[in-house]
């Protein structure tokens, strides 16, 4: 009894050792009434508000208020639970360069970059419970019954582990704690990584849609979450400094920037040979996807607006226009989502009912989709959420690196 | 313990689509066009009157193929489905979070979400209808004009499907992707 007693006792010391800045509501409202400042609060705000409608509407009317079907069982939610996910293991990328690999330069922006990778999963956590029909079976049986043969049965898990993980990370960080925050660094990273291939596995073991098929979405999504989170980077330090950076940040986005040039290339070149192979290689049921894909705007936008751009203003001021290079990175995160909605659309892209099934219609060639009303309010309510708890994480916490 | 299987004589297929209405009627299928476990596919015929090509408008019946490699099986993160002891693959309502991962994963669109359990429901060569009453035959079979379908259990060597496949040619749909099928096309 009294070991308990005094366990549970230590455990609440432990809790009331980690700073935390008492705020109240007017504290939330404290901030610079500068109009970008107060735009993105109304933003925020009318974002939060969609949500709300949107969970209702879902409520009401279940999946019926989705525009998925039959044939493309899975819609926006999906793309926008990845677009989280992938910001999120990009951000514990980012973070573990200072306090888990030790690079020095990119120390100042750890505490915030995993900060900002609990905020982006929670809110990706939140969009996926509104797109899985029965959220609360699934925590039982993903127990009860696990299926280990199933791509999404490890992604869960270990995200679940990772989110464990990353909260623990950054209390001993805001405790200023480098060698424990060290360790559940590591591991966080690992298991996010993990986690994050086992989601590119979802689906590369598709071995009916060939277009997804195969090794190259699962590195291919640890590459892309690394790109995301400099970007964010990039974001969170503009936000943070109002786009004068000093010295030592400088250094450190000059770094990041260098990094991402090579990142992006790297990106460049895969995808070119993923679509020289898709295209040539004359597979069956992939080439003809391909040569679809090639043809809609969503995949231009997704590079020109994630790729060329970034790439062209890093290597034009040779990593060193930091203001340009936060535009840059606004376009790169919309070029980011379309990446993640063209990867879930593409594959779904191709019917495996060729044949006609009901008189007066012509066999299907392409499935169709676009996101309902609801789909839409929900995810941007995604977006609202990961601003809101940004916003209020700061406010909390001390999110800068002391030097 | 039995291995039920399927086999189809399809070219005696007329596409009067009435396997479709006793699914439905047999196992409760809702209504909707997008409600179906099974289906007969047909393409419209090629070439110019006169010489139109016959051959390519055939009709062609299916619904779930009861593989023996699953992929909806594989992908389930809850053992939602799973493989009875028939050897058929079946849902447990219970065990479904609906995250449609079967459906994106089944090479032959065989799944589609039933409003009433919002779960995922597919052909359980009417398990817990039919077979469940001690019948030996499935509705789509039972009502076939033409006697398409015969289905049997392919572990007795006695049954009209094994002598079916024993003693005429037969392929299975999209069998290049190692799903086994339980579904065989008697040419
Ligand atoms: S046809 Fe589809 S639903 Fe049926 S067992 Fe095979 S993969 Fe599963
Ligand atoms: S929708 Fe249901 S049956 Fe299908 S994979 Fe998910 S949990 Fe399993």
């Amino acid at each position: 009894m009294e070991t308990v007693a005094k366990k549970s006792s230590t455990i609440k010391e432990f809790i009331r050792s980690i700073p935390i800045n008492k705020i109240g509501v007017k504290d939330l409202l404290n901030f610079e009434k500068s109009p970008l400042n107060l735009f993105l609060a109304a933003l925020t705000l009318v974002f939060l508000g969609l949500f709300v409608v949107g969970v209702l509407f879902y409520l009401l009317h279940g999946h019926h208020a989705y525009n998925v079907t039959r044939e493309h069982p899975w819609g926006l939610l999906i793309a926008v639970y990845i677009f989280f996910v992938v910001s999120s293991t990009g951000l514990c990328i980012v973070g573990s360069l200072g306090d888990v690999f030790g690079f020095k330069d990119y120390m100042a922006i750890s505490k915030r970059a995993i900060f900002g990778s609990i905020v982006t999963i929670v809110a990706g956590f939140v969009v996926i419970a509104f797109e899985i029909g029965h959220p609360i079976t699934m925590m039982i049986y993903n127990v009860l019954t696990p299926g280990l043969t199933s791509a999404i049965w490890w992604m869960g898990t270990l995200y679940g582990l990772y989110l464990t993980f990353m909260i623990i990370e950054f209390v001993f960080l805001l405790k200023n704690d480098m060698k424990s925050a060290k360790t559940f660094g590591l591991i966080g990273l690992l298991v996010g990584l993990a986690a994050h291939s086992n989601l590119g596995g979802v689906f590369g073991f598709l071995n009916a849609r060939t277009i997804s098929n195969g090794v190259f979405y699962p590195t291919y999504f640890i590459l892309t979450a690394f790109i995301t989170g400099v970007f964010i980077a990039y974001i969170m330090m503009g936000f943070r400094y109002k786009l004068s950076f000093p010295k030592e940040i400088q250094t450190m986005l000059g770094g990041l920037a260098k990094i991402q040039a090579l990142l992006i290339s790297i990106l460049i070149f895969f995808v070119t040979w993923k679509f020289l192979t898709d295209v040539y290689g004359g597979m069956p049921n992939r080439a003809e996807v391909a040569e679809h894909i090639l043809g809609s705007w969503t995949f231009w936008a997704e590079v020109i607006l994630a790729m060329l751009i970034p790439l062209t203003i890093i290597l034009a001021s040779k990593a060193s226009a930091y203001k340009a290079i936060f535009f840059a990175s606004l376009s790169g995160m919309v070029g980011i989502f379309f990446m993640r909605y063209n990867l879930v659309h593409d594959t779904q892209l191709k019917p495996l009912q060729e044949m006609k099934i009901r008189e007066y219609q012509l066999p299907p060639e392409w499935i169709h989709y676009f996101p309902s009303a609801t789909e839409i309010m929900i995810s941007l309510g995604g977006l609202g959420l990961c601003l809101a708890l940004y916003y209020v994480g700061t406010k909390l916490f001390s999110l800068d690196t002391e030097h | 313990m039995a291995n039920y299987v399927m086999v189809l004589d399809y070219k005696n297929c007329i596409n009067c689509k009435a396997c479709e209405i006793a699914c439905k009627e047999e196992n409760g299928v809702l209504l909707g066009a997008d409600k179906h476990r099974i289906w007969v596919g047909s393409n419209n015929p090629k070439g110019e009157w006169p010489k139109l090509d016959i051959a390519s408008a055939a009709f062609l019946p299916s619904q779930c193929q009861q593989c023996e490699n699953a992929p909806c099986q594989d992908v389930c993160p809850t053992n939602a489905t799973y493989y009875d002891e028939n050897g058929v693959v079946q849902v447990d309502s219970d065990k479904c979070i609906l995250c449609s991962y079967c459906m994106v994963a089944c090479p032959y669109d065989a799944r589609y979400v039933d409003d009433r359990t919002v779960t995922v429901d597919k052909c359980t060569f009417c398990s817990d209808t039919r077979l469940a009453r001690g019948e030996v035959t499935t509705a789509c079979q039972n009502t076939c004009p033409t006697k398409v379908r015969t289905f049997g259990d392919i572990d007795d060597p006695d049954s009209e499907v094994s002598e079916l496949l024993r003693t005429r040619e037969h392929f299975s749909l999209k069998s290049n992707l190692g799903t086994k099928p339980k579904l065989f096309y008697l040419t």
